[in-house]
């Protein structure tokens, strides 16, 4: 099964660390949305169905708490778990996201395979063949 | 309390630029720019303020060279394939990276609240700035911690 994951980070780079970091880990098939802010996020899921969202907190115009606030107020959107991965570890500040009902924080930085355990508990492990297709790959060794 | 939030953030820097930039480092000297033989003009820099009990601001200057390094490791990209965008994200963020991490570490039950990382001109850095210099295998960046 594949499935539509939201990264909402302002760092370009970040983005795309987390994409290849949810390649690694078998979400490869999955459609993976970009969004620079909260603002923008919350526009993409207007648009798109989204099975997860994969958010930071420090982000200009909407950060990450307001994002996680107005997807948990909505009646459409507030089953959508969202993961906040923060370079703020901060105890009130993690507390005060669990409290508006994220489904998971992680602390920058992090390793792959925390993103990975995360998820898999959230989303649930995929399969060999979920996560590769052999017909369309021919792998050297 | 600088001296203790720059022990966390020498912590910091060796967890984010092992962990996430495949780099190890040691520390240098702490001195001037000039001191330590680190011309601005060749550099870039970024620059994150933060708030709380104690506020101020982290500063870090690196070679365009370094910055290649630390984005290729980061995202796994081909030099070539890489823009100035990525190099300045890849900067910010480890900035980003340090500075919250090592607030994290100082106390947790203080409320920091950092700004967004931004590039900044060299030329805007005081000369008489006291940096900590960071050697990585091939080259070094600097950083230094200022309060308010």
């Amino acid at each position: 099964m594949s499935y539509s994951i939201l990264i909402v980070d302002d760092s370009l780079p970040m983005r795309s660390v987390i994409k290849r970091t949810l390649t690694a880990a078998g979400y490869g098939k999955s459609k993976l949305l970009e969004a620079a802010n909260g603002k923008e996020a919350l526009e993409l899921m207007k648009n798109n169905w989204v099975d997860m969202v994969m958010t930071d907190y420090n982000m200009p115009v909407m950060n990450g708490l307001a994002l996680v606030k107005t997807i948990k107020k909505d009646e459409v959107s507030k089953d959508i778990p969202v993961v906040v991965i923060s370079t703020e570890g901060n105890d009130a500040k993690i507390k005060a996201f669990m409290d508006c009902g994220a489904a998971g924080y992680v602390t920058k930085p992090f390793t792959a395979e925390t993103i990975r355990d995360l998820i898999v508990k959230i989303l649930g492990e995929v399969t060999y063949e979920e996560a590769f297709d052999d017909s369309d790959e021919d792998l050297d060794f | 309390m600088k001296k203790r939030l720059m022990t966390a953030m020498k912590t910091s820097i060796s967890e984010v630029m092992e962990t996430m930039f495949f780099l190890p480092v040691e520390f240098g000297r702490e001195a001037t720019l000039a001191q330590c033989k680190m011309d601005k003009k060749d550099n870039l820099a970024c620059r994150l303020a933060f708030t709380g009990d104690t506020s101020g601001s982290l500063i870090l200057m690196a070679p365009e060279i370094l910055a290649v390094q630390m984005a290729q490791n980061f995202m796994g990209e081909p030099g070539e394939s890489l823009t100035q965008d990525h190099l300045s994200g890849t900067l910010t963020e480890m900035l980003n990276m340090v500075c919250g991490n090592a607030l994290s570490k100082t106390d947790s039950k203080v409320a920091f609240e950092l700004g967004i990382p931004e590039m900044m001109d060299t030329s805007k850095i005081f000369e008489q700035e006291i940096f900590t210099v960071v050697d990585t295998i091939e080259s070094k960046m600097a950083i230094a911690l200022i309060m308010e």
